[in-house]
């Protein structure tokens, strides 16, 4: 990258220097993402959370004025705060990482930028968005008295990193295999319409008769809002998780999603 | 010599493996498995809808109080304390001859209560199928024995619990009934000796009914003054001379006489029986309303009788504890299995990141 090494340089990088090169391209990538994606005017990249944000705070107030639907006696400010992040921080991730190579093609050109970089960046962006709505919904909810004050922080980090992993395999996976297979892109809105009821936002497992508990605990997805959950509503409700089995999940689809990353960044041509 | 050669593999896949192999070939000590299975019964709660009555079977049916009952204690300090007598379980976990990897404190540290809980918890095992509402207890211990000891002195713990809890119920039930018939016999005793004690006093024994038969005297003596004075006319208009005229006007002297006094027995005056009825229908109603609740609270003590003989939720076992003749766990191959799967799993996810990473060069 630098012009003071004309000349290509056969020894071989060593991977603390490579690291840092990806890290510096990662970034510049992100710096990059938001002005392109979010513009200049109004409040700018401040768009990156209040986006989310307001997304959530109208899913946040629809439910509280049709409470009787739910007829519980939960907290439904938590219910749709820890339901409606956790939709936000994989629903969205996959959507960005679909096509995320075309409009990049040109950067090709430039050795040090890979697929992986691209995706990481989008995703990276994505998910410090969600985060960042969801920190700030928590810490404004739990300041106004809405909201009872988590007791372990460190469960609901954990839980929700897991959650973000989850929503980072499963993009990375979808957009590298989109650009090999058109049809993918087409594919993935629909089932992730199908698979948003189904993600653990709008119920709670236990309220599910046992019989359908069994099937939907395979989703990932929702031990993940399940574990959060817990959290939030401490003896509330029987929360049913099992995080190894997230974690497996979780393990295969990186280990997947990484595979295709690879493969197609073989394939891409720059323009 | 490829492999060896890439120290990502090795680090990922054949240390972990070797470790593995390590663990489940020589130092994991067999793990004997005592299962046993109860429900936990309770007679049939009328249900109300038409859909209950449709969907229940008649008889007994699970309850939903003391299975969970039962559950919790399992895996309760209680229930350790209680199984801990002696120090049995410490001293069963930490034997020697299990192997320092599955021991109880086996480094020396950590030899609290809470300590012992945590651990033991994770060898008791309970399991409930809502569809067959059986309970599945499960205990793990080091020699076949003792996981069989456990596992039957866990399971009459909570069939002692569950009797306590019933028990407990049976003598509120039975108490509160006791009482509440002890009350109101007290309450018709008092009653009724109040009601005697008017009747000596006033010497009226029922008032109204007196009454009626006295109103019949006055109406008779009426009768007969009515047929004195008609006769009195008579004579008088056709023989004013009859002897019998003074005769008849002192019989309708007398009677005027009798009837005013009869009259003001039934009313007015002091003495007079519509000034006792009042007092008397006070006492009566009382005694009634006595009457009544001792007839209800006998019906209920003997409800609640009949209630406490059938309505015991009990432990029943389905399968006794048994004493395992093979160690189940651990699953040896399968762990090994797993740690080199995982391993393979790692080691693809490590070198596809780091091929990334390397991909960026100067």
């Amino acid at each position: 990258m630098t012009p003071a090494d004309p000349v290509p340089a056969p020894q071989p990088t060593s991977l603390a220097r490579s690291w840092a090169i990806q890290r510096r391209v990662i970034w510049a990538l992100v710096l990059r993402e938001i002005p392109s994606r979010y513009g200049r005017h109004n409040i700018g990249f401040l768009w990156l959370f209040v986006e989310p944000m307001i997304f959530t705070l109208a899913v946040t107030a629809l439910w509280t004025a049709t409470r009787s639907v739910h007829g519980s006696s939960l907290p439904i400010v938590a219910f749709a705060i820890t339901g409606y992040s956790s939709v936000l921080l994989w629903r969205n991730m996959p959507n960005r990482a679909i096509g995320a190579l075309a409009p990049n093609l040109s950067l090709f050109y430039h050795r040090n930028v890979r697929p992986i970089d691209i995706y990481l960046s989008r995703l990276l962006l994505e998910a410090a968005g969600a985060t960042t709505s969801f920190v700030f919904l928590v810490v404004f909810f739990c300041s106004i008295g809405w909201l009872e004050p988590p007791e372990y922080i460190l469960q609901i980090v954990f839980g929700w990193i897991m959650l973000a992993c989850f929503g980072f395999d499963l993009s990375a996976f979808f957009g590298a295999l989109s650009e090999r297979f058109e049809l993918v892109a087409k594919l993935l809105q629909p089932t992730a319409y199908i698979l948003c009821p189904l993600s653990g936002a709008a119920f709670l497992v236990d309220a599910l008769p046992t019989e359908g508990q069994k099937y939907v605990l395979l989703l990932p997805k929702v031990l993940g809002v399940e574990y959060i959950r817990e959290e939030f509503f401490g003896s509330q409700i029987v929360a049913h998780y099992d995080m190894g089995y997230m974690a497996l999940c979780n393990l295969a689809l990186t280990l997947l999603g990484l595979a295709e990353v690879a493969k197609t960044s073989r394939e891409v041509i720059p323009e | 010599m490829r492999i060896a050669a890439n120290p990502l593999f090795v680090l990922l896949v054949i240390v972990p493996t070797v470790l593995a192999i390590l663990y489940y070939g020589l130092f994991a000590s067999d793990v004997y498995v005592s299962q046993s299975q109860f429900v936990v019964r309770s007679p049939d709660k009328p249900s109300t809808t038409g859909l209950g009555v449709l969907l229940k079977s008649v008889g007994f049916s699970s309850s939903g109080d003391e299975i969970f009952v039962a559950q919790k204690f399992v895996q309760s300090r209680d229930a350790l304390k209680a199984l801990n007598e002696g120090n049995y379980i410490r001293q069963t976990y930490t034997s020697p001859s299990i192997s320092v990897f599955d021991r109880f404190n086996a480094l020396g540290f950590g030899n609290t209560f809470e300590d012992l809980y945590n651990y033991f918890r994770k060898r008791v095992g309970v399991e409930h199928d809502t569809t067959s509402a059986i309970t599945t207890l499960s205990v793990r211990a080091y020699t076949a024995q003792d996981a069989q000891k456990i596992n039957r002195r866990l399971l009459e713990m909570s069939e002692a619990l569950v009797n306590r809890l019933n028990n407990r119920g049976q003598a509120d039930l039975l108490g509160n009934a006791q009482r509440e018939a002890n009350d109101a016999e007290a309450a018709a005793r008092s009653a009724s000796r109040a009601l005697g004690a008017f009747r000596q006093r006033s010497g009226i024994v029922d008032p109204e009914r007196q009454a009626s038969v006295q109103l019949q005297l006055v109406s008779k003596l009426q009768d007969e003054l009515i047929g004195a004075r008609l006769q009195l006319q008579q004579l008088e208009s056709i023989a004013p001379e009859n002897p019998q005229i003074p005769q008849l006007r002192t019989r309708i002297a007398g009677l005027t006489r009798s009837i005013d006094l009869e009259g003001s027995r039934v009313a007015g005056g002091q003495g007079s029986l519509s000034a006792a009825a009042v007092q008397y229908q006070r006492l009566s109603l009382d005694r009634e309303y006595a009457d009544k609740r001792l007839t209800a609270a006998l019906a209920a003590l003997q409800q609640a009788r009949n209630d406490s003989r059938q309505q015991q939720a009990y432990v029943e076992r389905i399968v006794e504890p048994n004493l395992p003749d093979e160690a189940e766990e651990p699953r040896r191959w399968r762990g090994i299995l797993s740690v080199v799967i995982l391993g393979l799993v790692a080691y693809g996810i490590m070198s596809m990141l780091l091929a990334g990473v390397r991909e960026h060069r100067d």
